[in-house]
């Protein structure tokens, strides 16, 4: 494997309008297809207790119209050419794109604009009503009504304290929807849907310079809002391992186990990274030949690290075959993570996981929208775009001993959170 | 910044610039001298490659009695061959920058690698050897055939899964696409080393089978490769005739109920029999289903989630298999609300079918089905799926040179007659997986009702009450 196989140079161009709004501009012509990605810098960190859920019904609100765009009509004209238009939100940041045949780049422009500039007068009781009811059956058919459903919430509750943004899920309580007022989403939406608080990519087949013409067209009048600070969450060490224990309508028993972890971006955030791909990537990975292929007590296994702003959450967990115990489970997944704090990994896991990792990274960048959302994310967390280009090398960087090392140093007893979720009947 | 800003006209759409054309990348299809087919196109972005052998093998072929065969061979297919044990094949693929997966849908069985470019050789000999070599382990089948008991215990709890194996029991009552493709907990027993090399034998031939490639390559040399690895082996068996299935239409509206007591949602499927993919009327079929519940501007997504706010999203779908497959139309909705949704969405039904669609309905729903069609050719993998509808569906090397022609030429007329051959809100198949106990009284008038336990059990008919 050559370890140089990761440059990928391409051509970025970088501005920032008036207002603030930042710009990423990229020319692929591939197909004739250009992707409009906005990222806000605003996620559920930016709600407080009490009011959770909010970027995420906002996100359903950004599709309801503004001032020259009737409700639901976004998508009716995106999809009417051939486009694709969604948004996500998460802990950090929400994300609105499109994918359009590329002579329609304008109309992906005027929607994205209008509301960023035009939003407020189509904010309405009854779209806030609809979309209230949409979002809590989002809530009840990925939370409430799924197997397993609650464990997130409960391991997030657990690692953070209740005044930390990621202490609340970023769908929100279902209280907290239900209570969310007309004026809680006037104040929202002029703190953080700015120009200055946004970056906009768009990546294509476009001339630079037109589609920065065109940009500056449709956003450069929407006036800058008010500066804003970025949230920094406190959080003291656990000191103690905590434990839940969530009764539910399922036959075979799941163990998670979470620590707190690096913020992404930072060196050892890709260390976990690694660390999870190496432990749990694949058929060949130790957890999976141990735990399904050898002993079969697991049905299935899974090690994680999510890319969140002010410090992840690194997770194992396992879901047990018919008989085993959760208890017998944890103590398997607890096993394989003191071998990974006690010795560098096996130099064969370690080649097979920086492979799937490479092999991953290439596989998303054939997708326009995930290569504008990637630019987004890097201008808005790192003020680089280009930097997400490079992101493969940094998993090529990490030394064998660094992942010993991060093991034993982040994912220690006292600070760990341990969530089983086991059947209703047994209980 | 520029100070002199261009102005716009937000009050309307702007208008497109000149339109840039796409076409279907080329490809080779051939077919090698000892039978089998390849198809080869070349995508040179990032060096990447997919490869992907696909067999007619699929769950259509179970024989009765042995529903889950043919998945439970394909995903045994990795698990040994003559060179390498299990771990060493995953361990390879993995090694390789890549995955490898083998698995079984109605139609083909497939064995499916991903992998770095510079792989392409080693990648085409392990599909070579998993084809051609399988040992079939025996203590690798009792593993994953009890890997796959606990996934059917599993599905138990799990409301979309029990939705979509009742619905599919109720319009496929007495033929293979009733069965679970996974098979049952009692089938699966009985599913033994012989029988699945006798299932093997008879379905994984080259005659019958194609490669599809898609990648960073020359696919003149890819050929010359493939043939190399290829013609080396020898084939593995012989090719088994399509069966026959013909479901038998239900009578009227009939309601099943799977019970889940202290359920926070409902599950609902509604439906009935549709068409094979070769059925004449495909492509109205495509723009009818579309406009209807095909995208997220559909009749009955606007209708549930926009209008009522009863579910996060509803759509509909006409599953394509070379054998009739499913009309659905899928939705989690409030419990409250689960029978006025089905009555929202037989009402959608009724409408397409009494009336012609709105001229500019039926134009948005053809720029949307053209339009983003190159869209969904980005990766490779995308471009393969294409690929292989050509090899399973039987269609012509040009099928996409004239594909979004005939999309565009689709007229209301044709849509309405579609929906009036091929939908029939009158005799269609209604589950809903939530708490019985609540949603019983709702369906009163809508159709008889069966209530049923999360394992299938029919619940015995309730005793009259006297006084």
């Amino acid at each position: 494997m050559s370890s140089h196989a990761t440059n990928l140079n391409l051509d970025l161009q970088r501005h920032t309008l008036d207002n603030g709004l930042q710009v990423v501009l990229h020319r692929d012509a591939s197909l004739p297809l250009v992707a409009v990605n906005l990222w806000y810098h605003v996620g559920s960190k930016n709600e407080r207790p009490g009011r959770t859920g909010f970027a995420h019904l906002f996100e359903h609100m950004l599709f309801q119209g503004s001032a020259n765009v009737g409700t639901n009509e976004h998508f009716r004209y995106i999809q009417q050419v051939g486009g694709v238009a969604n948004g996500s939100t998460w802990y950090d940041r929400t994300n609105y794109y499109e994918t359009v045949p590329a002579h329609h780049l304008d109309l992906a422009l005027w929607l994205e604009s209008d509301r960023m500039g035009f939003f407020l007068p189509a904010l309405t009781q009854e779209n806030l009503d609809t979309q209230r009811g949409v979002v809590m059956n989002e809530r009840r058919q990925r939370v409430e009504n799924q197997p397993y459903g609650g464990a997130g919430e409960r391991i997030n509750d657990l690692l953070y304290p209740p005044s930390h943004p990621y202490h609340w899920p970023v769908i929100g309580y279902m209280e907290d929807i239900a209570a969310a007022t007309l004026e809680d989403a006037r104040a929202f939406f002029s703190s953080y849907y700015t120009p200055n608080n946004a970056v906009l990519s768009v990546v294509g087949d476009i001339q630079p310079e037109d589609a920065l013409e065109r940009i500056e067209a449709w956003f450069g009048e929407i006036p800058p809002g008010p500066p804003l600070a970025p949230v920094v969450p406190v959080s003291t060490p656990l000191g103690g391992e905590r434990r839940g224990m969530i009764p539910d309508d399922v036959s075979l028993p799941r163990v998670y186990i979470a620590f707190r972890a690096p913020a992404y971006g930072q060196r050892d955030w890709y260390t976990a990274d690694l660390l999870a791909a190496v432990l749990a990537g694949g058929k060949s990975s130790p957890l999976y030949r141990d735990l399904v292929y050898g002993r079969q007590i697991a049905q299935d296994v899974g090690a994680s690290i999510g890319p969140q702003e002010c410090g992840g959450t690194f997770m194992l967990v396992a879901t047990a075959r018919p008989g085993v115990s959760a208890a017998a489970l944890e103590e398997a997944l607890l096993g394989h993570l003191a071998a990974a704090a006690a010795a560098p990994p096996d130099p064969a896991d370690l080649e097979r996981a920086r492979n799937r990792m490479l092999t991953d990274y290439y596989s998303s960048l054939q997708r326009l929208d995930t290569l504008a959302d990637l630019f987004s994310q890097f201008a808005t967390y790192f003020d680089d775009p280009a930097a997400g280009l490079a992101e493969a090398d940094r998993y090529l960087d990490v030394a064998p001993r660094e992942l010993m090392e991060y093991a034993a140093s982040w994912c220690t007893e006292p600070e760990r959170v341990v969530v089983s979720v086991v059947p209703r009947k047994a209980s | 910044m520029a100070t002199e800003r261009p102005r716009v006209d937000r009050s309307v759409s702007p208008p497109p610039r000149e339109i840039r054309p796409f076409q279907f990348p080329p490809f080779l299809r051939t077919r090698l001298p000892n039978g089998l087919a390849v198809i080869a196109a070349r995508l040179p972005n990032l060096p990447l490659v997919s490869l992907e052998l696909i067999a007619p093998a699929g769950a259509q072929y179970d024989p009765a009695e042995r529903p889950g065969i043919a998945t439970l061979t394909s995903s045994v297919l990795d698990e040994g061959t003559a060179l390498r044990s299990s771990l060493e094949v995953a361990a390879l693929a993995e090694r390789l920058g890549g995955y490898f997966t083998t698995g079984a849908d109605w139609d083909v069985g497939y064995l499916t690698t991903g992998l770095l470019s510079s792989h392409r050789r080693e990648g085409l000999e392990l599909l070579a050897e998993v084809l051609t070599a399988p040992t079939f382990p025996v203590e690798e089948i009792d593993r994953l055939r009890r890997q796959r008991i606990s996934e059917i215990l599993r599905r138990r709890q799990d409301p979309s899964a029990l939705a979509d194996e009742r619905f599919q029991r109720e319009v496929f009552r007495g033929t293979a696409y009733a069965e679970s493709i996974q098979g049952t907990e009692e089938s699966l027993s009985r599913l033994d080393r012989d029988a699945l090399l006798d299932f093997y034998r008879s379905h994984y031939g080259f005659a019958g089978s194609t490669l599809i490639a898609v990648g960073d390559f020359d696919p003149e040399e890819l050929l010359r490769e493939t043939e190399a690895v290829f013609g080396a082996a020898s084939s593995p068996g012989s090719v088994t005739a399509r069966p026959e299935i013909h479901p038998t239409p239900p009578r009227g509206v009939s309601v099943h109920l799977v019970d889940r007591p202290g359920a926070a949602q409902t599950e609902l499927r509604l439906g009935h029999v549709g068409v094979p993919r070769s059925d004449p009327d495909y492509v109205p079929l495509l723009v009818l289903n579309t406009l209807l519940g095909g995208k997220f501007t559909s009749r009955i997504n606007l209708n549930l989630r926009e209008r009522h706010g009863y579910t996060y999203g509803a759509s509909s779908r006409f599953s394509t298999r070379q054998g009739p497959g499913p009309f659905t139309v899928t939705a989690a909705v409030e419990t409250s609300a689960a029978a006025a949704s089905t009555r929202e969405v037989l009402h959608e039904l009724r409408r397409v079918r009494e009336a012609l669609v709105e001229p500019e309905e039926l134009e948005e729903t053809v720029g949307y089905i053209v339009g983003v069609f190159p869209y969904s050719l980005q990766t490779v993998g995308d471009v393969g799926r294409r690929l292989e509808i050509l090899a399973v569906f039987d269609l012509p090397d040009d099928y996409y040179t004239h594909y979004l022609r005939k999309i565009a030429a689709v007229t209301r007329e044709e849509i309405l007659e579609a929906a009036r051959r091929h939908l029939d809100p009158e005799r269609i198949v209604v589950v809903a997986v939530g708490p019985a106990e609540i949603l019983e009284p709702q369906f009163e008038g809508v159709g008889p009702v069966t209530v049923w336990s999360p394992e299938g059990e029919p619940r015995a008919a309730q005793p009259l009450r006297s006084t």
